[in-house]
């Protein structure tokens, strides 16, 4: 089937998509560094480059255009890596999350994960030795105001936003909040929202999917969290087991609209 | 009946054609394009340099020659296009003279077998279009219920009331005659304001507001009557309609359409009156330049859902006029034109989003069937509900997502697939 240009040029057209959550991430980046000094700078400058080179890798062994993505997925990668991690083991879960989350289903948007959570995960499960740095209040400011950014580009679902802080209000009653986590929602629990559990390719497609996810990651990182695990490892693991169940939900969602219709067609 | 939507999405293109008044247009070729009525293929009843009266038959659909296709203008056959497998893709008229076919009313107006036969005789038949598969509906159909479209959210559309004041008898008319075609409910989907007909114990008035798609027969069939495998219902436009009533109180077609004339390539935006299949480079009326020409595209249709074309489609009721090159809506900053030079694949793949279901009002659910349509997945489409849309219900959506797939062609695709399917 042959493809001409829409008579009206598309809402998202060219790259923009991916330069607003570009920007988005690079909010944060630039407010980490600003707080954690310039040894930020060469993880970021490694997983970058890493990043670009995978996906140079795959466009070419897929004869495809590249996509720009995994400039996103490096940034929030370091954002949230723990500081005391090596370099190599940046470097190897960067490059099995981005390959096994998201290139070999064939880019972004195919898959179903989102990458930095797979790498995270991976770096988390098999170094579990580094102990997680909580960025400053900047970070934390810029990390809202990229949320705030994406909410309003509709890129970051509301729903899932307050599903998630739903969750966590009524479960902190029965559990408590972990003394170790900041009382305030933190960066890192902002920059896991908006970033990892908010990534519209990890999470529900559908409209009442994306409250049950929200809800489903909320009560996942506090019922980590009360379990003791760290605000890092609880919302990364949240958001990989949340976004596994997403097509489920999704799925429960499709048959229900199914029945309804079927329903009301039978009606009038 | 009442509907009012908050979701969908009013695309500003700058000033549509309120009450202006109405310019009357010479047109110098009309044309009948093949492409507007898929599944049909025509069998020619006339030659190359025949002269045509307005309303004579030009050809049938080979599978049903009860139904013709009609000339809109009187005039002499300049040229008949063939494409693929000596398929007949469009006749042109050179208009010429003003002879017009008179038809015999008389037994229509009490006899349902003599109406059906009257309106596929003089083109009217085609105006009807069926869902699911958006076809030309076989002559003996019998929809369960008939939805009017006497509303237009499309940008740039002409006001239906504003066209219709003149007409309303007409109209009325052949709202009437539609209840006969049907043992079920006849619908006219108008905007909120006086009823355009009287309601009746068939004849049934709903009212629907909001941004487009609000006026699309889609979201209208949807809420009133949705549709299956197992249920089909006609859908026409108003002025179709008014043209029926016409037809049986004098016996001859009414082939002129009001026509909005607009778009960031006109200066004025106007309303046209301009036999169906009208050439579209004659509507615009100013003398124009070459330069002029040439650095217009004329749109066949709205933007979201017409094309670019010579003649007027079937069912289209705007011209939408487009300056080359330049963009409908301007690009603001250096930025987007550094981002457009930047590699990026023509067809990604659908990143969802709640921006879908802010633009869709209807009780399906957008990601999953974008994503069935994509990777052609007919059943899952089916489901879903995709055989109670047609192409331009889709077209916000197609704007709204990342990818730059075209959902209507590929719906299209879809239902062609499981029309033939049924067929077989």
């Amino acid at each position: 089937m042959s493809q001409s240009e829409p008579l009206l040029p598309c809402f998202w057209k060219d790259n923009r998509l991916t330069a607003v959550w570009a920007v988005a991430a690079l909010a944060p980046v630039v407010a980490a560094v600003a707080e954690r000094s310039f040894a930020l700078l060469v993880p970021l400058v490694l997983v970058l480059g890493l990043a670009g080179l995978w996906q140079v890798a795959f466009a070419r062994l897929r004869n495809r255009v590249m996509g720009w993505d995994g400039i996103v997925t490096a940034m929030i990668f370091v954002l949230l890596v723990p500081v005391t991690a090596p370099l190599w083991q940046l470097g190897l879960s960067l490059s099995f999350g981005l390959v096994m989350g998201d290139l070999v289903f064939g880019g972004r948007g195919r898959g179903f994960l989102s990458p930095a959570t797979v790498g995270l995960a991976f770096l988390l499960f098999s170094f579990p030795e580094g102990g997680a740095a909580e960025p400053g209040m900047a970070t934390t400011l810029a990390a809202v105001g990229s949320g705030a950014v994406l909410l309003a580009a509709s890129v970051l679902s509301w729903r899932v936003v307050a599903g998630f802080f739903i969750a966590m209000a009524a479960l902190a009653v029965p559990w408590a909040m972990p003394d170790e986590w900041p009382a305030l929602p933190g960066a890192t629990l902002i920059l896991g929202l908006v970033f990892l559990i908010g990534d519209p390719v990890a999470a529900a497609c559908t409209n009442a999917g994306r409250w049950a996810y929200g809800l489903l990651a909320g009560a996942l990182v506090l019922l980590f969290g009360h379990e003791g695990g760290g605000i890092l490892s609880s919302m990364v693991f949240a958001a990989l087991l949340a976004s596994i169940f997403a097509p489920l939900i999704d799925q429960v969602v499709i048959w229900a609209n199914i029945r309804r219709r079927a329903r009301r067609r039978c009606d009038v | 009946m009442e509907f009012r939507f908050r979701k969908g999405r009013d695309i500003d293109l700058g000033l549509a054609p309120a009450s202006t008044p109405v310019v009357l247009r010479a047109v110098r070729s009309v044309g009948l394009v093949a492409r507007d009525f898929p599944g049909v293929s025509f069998d020619l009843r006339v030659g190359e340099g025949d002269l045509v009266r307005r309303g004579q038959v030009l050809c049938v659909d080979r599978l049903h020659p009860d139904i013709a296709f009609v000339a809109g203008a009187a005039g002499r056959i300049s040229q008949t296009r063939h494409g693929a497998r000596r398929r007949i893709e469009g006749i042109e008229i050179a208009t010429e003279g003003d002879e017009e076919s008179q038809f015999s009313v008389e037994p229509a107006r009490t006899d349902d077998a003599a109406l059906r036969a009257l309106l596929l005789r003089s083109g009217a038949w085609v105006a009807f279009r069926s869902r699911p598969f958006g076809r030309v509906p076989a002559p003996a159909d019998r929809p369960s219920a008939i939805f009017v479209t006497a509303t237009d959210t499309n940008p740039l559309a002409p006001v239906p009331a504003v066209v219709l004041a003149p007409k309303l008898d007409s109209f009325r008319r052949g709202a009437e005659v539609l209840q006969r075609l049907t043992d079920g409910p006849v619908f006219i989907c108008q905007a909120p304001g006086p009823p355009l007909a009287e309601p009746g114990e068939r004849l049934r008035v709903a009212r629907f507001s909001g941004p487009h798609p609000a006026g699309l027969a889609g979201t209208h069939i949807h809420h009133l009557w949705p549709v299956s495998s197992q249920r089909s219902v006609w859908q026409i436009g108003y002025q179709d309609v008014a043209a029926i009533g016409d037809l049986l109180a004098v016996g001859r077609i009414t082939a002129e359409r009001t026509l909005s004339v607009a778009g960031p390539g006109v200066s004025e935006p106007a309303l046209v009156r301009a036999p169906l299949g009208s050439d579209l480079r004659d509507l615009l009326g100013e003398k124009r330049s070459d330069k002029d020409t040439s650095a217009t595209r004329l749109i066949s249709g709205s933007i979201l859902s017409g094309r670019e074309a010579r003649f007027l489609g079937r069912q289209d009721l705007q011209v939408t006029v487009l300056k080359k090159r330049e963009e409908a809506v301007p690009a603001r900053a250096l930025l987007w034109g550094l981002l457009a030079r930047l590699p990026r694949a023509a067809i990604g793949a659908t990143l969802p989003s709640e921006g879908f279901e802010r633009v869709f009002p209807l009780d399906l659910l957008p990601t999953p069937l974008m994503r069935a349509l994509a990777v052609g997945d007919v059943e899952t489409t089916e489901r879903l509900g995709g055989l109670e849309l047609l192409e331009e219900d889709l077209a916000l959506l197609s704007w709204r997502c990342p990818s730059g797939s075209d959902y209507g062609a590929l719906l299209r695709h879809v239902l062609d697939g499981l029309d033939e399917e049924r067929a077989a």
